[in-house]
């Protein structure tokens, strides 16, 4: 097809364009760079290279456990919460109907509710059954992921031809068999692609965890956030954050070496 | 199937696990905070025991509540507007570039997504605060003798809040575009229809599915985005959302419960709109 733009629009396009890729990465550039900055508060360009603010990060008791703690909160999280989002599109995959709707409805609600909402509303619950915050925030983050899991296995079982499960039971194995046989090995990319977003919506949410975390159990995020109120914009602020974002490269970089950039991208 | 057959129970099984946490964790949780909303508050109790409307009252009575979800609905119109004005030129550049370098380009979209946005909010104050970017530059350059204040209002929150969201945008409708029978636009142009009148009533209606579910997330995301709001508006620029959290800390939990669901009816009513005036139903096989 060619190009309905004539040359004056096709450069106002490019300055639209260059603009937007600008204003969306610059703030995350900016802070990694500002990261390795030897001076007291924020300068940019910063004058040399170092490590001052990482060392920094690391020495202050808080922001450290915030950071083991939202790890390993992610890696809960996102396993119960894949492992939750994998049994519902199993079970919706292969049905029809007003109640198979409603359900599909329910589990892929988390992902547009308003967060801060759901934050509240678990406040309210957890108060009044008295859940101790840790487990609290590990069901929340689930609650929260599991629709991301949902989403791509549901897509990718409905992609898969019936047959296959079919020839699997006509040879004798039950459907649990059938399931941990033929369907897994054929579906586990998708569940792995939904665990990682479920990992990194977890490692980065903010507006849940506003009001379930607590002493001992905060995010990096939280931290990040409560650090920004009341101590004011340190760079130790950004090295912070520069882990935040190093870690979920990490994170991304492995899982896409197994299941391929394609995938994630396409979700 | 019929009846109950050990295969069927074995199924039931299976969506017991995700059906129990979604209603336990989810759906409970939401009715159980509606039914605190039609409470007094209480200064012992979570809340009051005795029936009320007035926390719903006093969201419509008070000029206050008005003005801030005055502010909120034209916060989010700005947003809504420039996202769409932004994104869809950007998105159609995206949809017709060669698949692999589309690839490339979509991640770098959807990389910023995975960053938590308390990172991307700080980025901004890094930028636009008084010892930020901006304001260091245009100071060396000698420009300006006091630093510009350029953070702490309703227009900040608007640049924040949009580039924050405005990947949704281009990725919802670069897909649409992208899976788009070009032959649709060549039949347009084969019957004397020019590059815009093909545009205008060939590729915008077809893409109405993409810029519907971009419009739908940015709305969504910008009604709760308290954190950002915070950090860039500051403590007096307020939306609903800072009033919901305001409430929460300040334990008058039955009236942020009923602004929480002010802040749902709001969402329920623009969707609604936004779904009447795109109708993306009618493009046919574009349901996602």
């Amino acid at each position: 097809m060619s190009s309905p733009w004539s040359l004056p629009a096709r450069i106002v396009r490019g300055i639209v364009v260059a603009l937007a890729f600008l204003v969306i990465l610059a703030p995350i550039v900016v802070v990694i760079i500002a990261a390795f900055s030897p001076t007291d508060f924020f300068k940019f360009p910063p004058p040399s290279f170092s490590l001052r603010w990482f060392y920094e990060f690391f020495r202050l008791e808080n922001m450290r456990s915030a950071f083991l703690f939202s790890m390993q909160l992610a890696l809960g999280a996102a396993t119960f919460g894949a492992l939750l989002g994998t049994l519902a599109a199993v079970f919706v995959a292969k049905r029809r109907g007003f109640v198979n709707g409603l359900l599909q409805a329910l589990f892929m609600a988390p992902l547009v509710f308003p967060t801060i909402i759901l934050g509240f509303a678990l406040l309210l619950f957890y108060k009044t059954v008295n859940m101790p915050l840790t487990p609290g925030l590990l069901i929340a983050h689930a609650v929260i992921g599991m629709p991301y899991c949902f989403r791509t296995v549901l897509a990718s079982l409905q992609s898969l031809d019936p047959a296959i499960e079919e020839a699997g039971q006509s040879l004798g194995a039950g459907p649990l068999r059938t399931l941990a046989l033929v369907t897994m090995p054929l579906i586990w990319p998708a569940v792995l692609t939904g665990w990682l977003f479920a990992f990194v919506v977890s490692f980065g949410e903010l507006n849940t965890a506003l009001f379930l975390t607590g002493p001992g159990a905060t995010t990096l995020p939280i931290e990040i956030f409560s650090y920004l109120q009341f101590q004011g914009s340190q760079l130790v602020i950004a090295a912070a954050s520069t882990l935040q974002v190093g870690l979920i490269i990490l994170i991304v970089f492995g899982v896409q070496q197994v299941v391929g950039l394609r995938r994630i991208v396409s979700r | 199937m019929r009846g109950v057959t050990p295969a069927r129970l074995w199924s039931f099984g299976l969506v017991a696990p995700p059906l129990v946490v979604a209603l336990l964790f989810f759906l409970g949780p939401l009715i159980y905070l509606f039914y605190v909303s039609l409470h007094e508050a209480s200064s012992t109790e979570l809340y009051g025991a005795r029936f009320t409307l007035a926390n719903y009252a006093a969201v419509f009575s008070d000029p206050f509540y008005f003005l801030i979800i005055k502010r909120t609905l034209a916060t989010a119109s700005w947003i809504l507007a420039l996202s769409l004005l932004i994104g869809y030129p950007v998105a159609y550049v995206i949809a017709r570039l060669p698949p692999a370098k589309r690839m490339l380009v979509m991640l770098l979209l959807l990389f910023p997504l995975m960053v938590s946005n308390v990172v991307r909010a700080y980025g901004w104050v890094a930028i636009l605060g008084r010892r930020g970017v901006i304001n260091t530059t245009l100071g060396d350059l000698g420009l300006v003798d006091a630093p510009l204040s350029l953070l702490y209002s309703t227009q900040a929150i608007v640049i924040g809040l949009l580039t924050i969201l405005l990947p949704y945008m281009v990725i919802s409708i670069a897909n649409t575009l992208a899976s788009m029978d070009t032959r649709y636009q060549e039949a347009a142009q084969s019957l004397g229809a020019g590059p815009v009148r093909t545009f205008v009533h060939v590729t915008l209606p077809l893409s109405a599915p993409g810029v519907t579910s971009g419009l739908l997330l940015v709305f969504l995301l910008t009604l709760s985005a308290y954190v950002t709001i915070t950090l860039i508006g500051g403590p007096r620029t307020k939306l609903l959302v800072s009033l919901i959290y305001d409430n929460v800390v300040g334990f008058q939990w039955p009236q942020a419960a009923a602004l929480a669901f002010v802040l749902l009816a709001l969402a329920l009513v623009v969707t609604a709109l936004i779904l009447a005036i795109m109708r993306p139903g009618r493009v046919q096989g574009s349901g996602r």
